[in-house]
């Protein structure tokens, strides 16, 4: 049995590496929540807009010499791909669906997330894709008992909150994140007060994919770059945004927080079936509170 | 007008598709239907297969083909699903009468095909499926078994395992039938070879588990001997990439089923960890004979890349087919089965046979550790230990007993 002093340091670093699991959680889901809540779009395809962030910064990366600097440009012009790509699909498709019910939208999502798996495919080839992590990141610290940590999760530890930052200053502070708020509660009385809310909810759309684009270039390093990497995913994000409260960006950083700890901690308690934790903590958060932990915009 | 003109250029077009099946039969051809995931992640291994496949049938075709036939091949996408897939092989024998069945990837897929093929009598020839029920409990005169199964990866890991000086192991991997069926191979086999090992703990993450560095740490605070990490697709590179992050392939030696397998180790380049054991059925650098070089430079020269497993998995396959049907001397698939078995044809692998008693094909399995080598911008193998089929391959009694 472990001593008091060596399991809090194991628990600590749990939470550690699970934070960083959060990160990326958080992004997509974030993201994902946004288009929910001003949109109503349950957005089956931001898992593919998230690994084709994710083979783009392998592309861009690649393109750059495939090293640190690669990674740098790739974080930087990958989510911005992905941003033009989305941009294509709202005015093309999305703008002309905004009237119809959910469930024509969810088809079409899902439709949408074949075709880009499908596309991917032709693009990338099925072969598996690696992006290196950047050499300053290059290996690990010790912190507690002798157990590494990642650089790399070290950061997208700082990653996390500067997103955050940025999403909160883009919703409160801008004069389209107040109009998309406003949106997200009455649509109807916002373009009867002459706001171009077409426009608006384009904006909106782009912000959200190019969090998904960006979550996917964050993760590119540590994981196999493959087709299939969205449905893992998008499963996960849904989770959250339930859990957190349909469309609050701020529900999906509790519910990214409570998923991703729940899986690390989880696996410190009982190894052989830690995969159930985070699944139970949905389960259980619903059970108390089922429309969410914060206010839903539904 | 122009509407009826329409309808009637449909109705062309429709009746002469109908047709179209019917005009190949006439010329003399021997039709091979290959049912196999050809959409999603199962893609980077399943190319490989119909490439070396068509690399034999191809060369056979400008040859003239055999016993006078050109050989025709319909590939269907059975998107890893095993009612498609089984839809598809129907409809493959019944509608387009192919002679033989190859495929696939997925294991639920390839024992519905199976079944199938058993009660049309059509030879299917297994070239990607891991599970090894479908040789052994489920096995028939109807399937071969062109590629290694979990038990067949599990018990060539633990001979090589067993001379290793490590007692206290862990297990890991992803949580599907062929985590645990590769985790259970390996164990149940080690345990026989080393009665000292023992198991410290498991540890098993769902399917495509994007950030595996947790339940590193988990196994690290433990402090194991060995990792036995059952880890399959895409997870593979997960778990290295994860592993090479937090230096854990330093502090903890690690085995996984192919893990120094071109498809694991090339997307990685040069940042691959170093020192990780595995098993693999093909390394296209070894056995460095004439007969293997003839076949990577001959895939090469066509595909412009190296040849992974499955290359051989289709090329021997392709091989198969064909001198079973030369030495049966016609397309009866009785004959052509009764031909095949005990047959032994040169490989790029050396001399390969399907035993007679189960239909499986003798495939050597090469045990080595990660390292770097000048020569490729991708980590290879060293320390390759040859670890024969008579090694790791269930008796014949064994399957016996089994298939009852």
């Amino acid at each position: 049995m472990d001593t008091g002093a060596l399991l809090f340091q194991k628990i600590l670093s749990q939470i550690f590496v699970g934070l960083s699991r959060t990160t990326i959680l958080f992004i997509v889901s974030s993201g994902m929540s946004l288009i929910l809540g001003v949109l109503r779009i349950p957005n089956i395809a931001h898992g593919s807009l998230y690994m084709i962030g994710a083979f783009m910064a392998f592309s861009v990366s690649n393109f750059f010499g495939g090293g640190s600097q690669g990674f740098w440009m790739a974080l930087l012009l990958a989510p911005i791909g992905v941003a033009i790509l989305s941009l294509i699909t709202e005015r093309g498709i999305f703008q002309f669906l905004y009237k119809r019910e959910h469930l024509m939208l969810l088809l079409l999502t899902f439709a949408l997330s074949l075709i880009f798996g499908d596309l991917v495919k032709l693009v990338w080839g099925a072969e598996y894709k690696s992006v290196p992590v950047p050499q300053v990141f290059h290996g690990h610290l010790t912190l507690v008992a002798g157990i590494p940590i990642p650089l790399y999760n070290l950061f997208l530890l700082l990653v996390g909150p500067v997103v955050a930052i940025l999403l909160w200053l883009f919703v409160n502070k801008t004069k389209m994140g107040k109009i998309s708020r406003a949106a997200a509660v009455d649509r109807d009385m916002v373009g009867a007060v002459g706001i171009n809310v077409s426009r608006v909810f384009a904006a909106v759309f782009v912000v959200g994919c190019l969090l998904a684009g960006l979550g996917g270039v964050l993760v590119a390093p540590t994981v196999n770059v493959t087709l299939g990497m969205d449905h893992t995913l998008i499963m996960e994000a849904f989770l959250i945004v339930i859990m957190g409260g349909l469309g609050n960006i701020w529900g999906a950083l509790i519910g990214a927080l409570i998923f991703g700890l729940a899986q690390s901690l989880g696996i410190l308690i009982w190894p052989q079936f830690g995969i159930i934790f985070p699944y139970a903590a949905v389960v259980i958060v619903l059970m108390i509170k089922p429309t969410g932990l914060l206010k839903s915009t539904w | 007008m122009k509407k009826n003109f329409l309808v009637i250029f449909g109705l062309v077009f429709l009746v002469s598709g109908l047709f179209m099946p019917a005009a190949s039969y006439s010329a003399k051809t021997l039709k091979i239907g290959l049912v196999d995931t050809y959409t999603g992640p199962a893609t980077a291994f399943t190319l490989d297969v119909l490439d070396g496949f068509k690399l034999v049938v191809d060369k056979l075709n400008a040859q003239g083909g055999v016993l006078g036939r050109k050989i025709i091949y319909e590939t269907r996408d059975e998107k890893f699903k095993p009612d498609i897939g089984l839809a598809m092989a129907k409809e493959l024998v019944l509608k387009e009468n192919v002679d033989v069945l190859m495929g696939t990837i997925n294991s639920a897929t390839a024992l519905a095909v199976s079944d199938f093929a058993k009660k049309e009598k059509v030879p299917f020839f297994v070239t990607f499926s891991k599970s090894e029920k479908i040789i052994l409990e489920k096995g028939h005169r109807y399937v071969f078994m062109m590629n290694e199964h979990t038990q067949m990866a599990g018990r060539a890991a633990a001979v090589a395992l067993a001379k290793k000086p490590y007692t206290k192991y862990w297990i890991a991997g992803d949580d599907y039938e062929y985590g645990h069926a590769i985790a259970n191979g390996v164990w149940k086999h080690l345990q026989k070879l080393n009665p000292k090992v023992q198991l410290v703990n498991e540890t098993w993450w769902k399917v495509g588990e994007a950030d595996l560095t947790p339940y590193i740490t988990q196994i690290l605070a433990a402090k194991p001997d060995f990792a036995i990490v059952a880890t399959g697709g895409s997870g593979m590179v997960n778990f290295q990439k994860a592993a090479k992050a937090t230096g854990f392939n330093q502090k903890v030696p690690f085995y996984q089923h192919t893990a120094i397998e071109l498809s694991t180790l090339a997307p990685q380049k040069k940042n691959a960890p170093e020192g990780v054991f595995g098993t693999a059925n093909y390394l296209f650098y070894y056995p460095n004979s004439p007969e293997n070089q003839a076949f990577v430079a001959e895939f090469q020269k066509v595909y412009n890349r190296y040849p992974k497993v499955g290359a051989l998995y289709g090329y021997l396959t392709a091989k198969f087919i064909v001198e079973g049907f030369k030495k049966a001397g016609s397309v009866d698939k009785e004959k052509f089965i009764n031909a095949l078995e005990g047959m032994a044809l040169d490989s790029p692998v050396g001399k390969l046979a399907i035993r007679a008693c189960d239909h499986q094909l003798e495939l050597p399995m090469y045990f080595g550790v990660t390292t770097t080598d000048p020569k490729y911008d991708f980590l290879v193998a060293k320390d390759i230990q040859v670890i024969p089929a008579s090694q790791y391959m269930p008796s014949c009694e064994e399957v016996k007993s089994l298939r009852k």
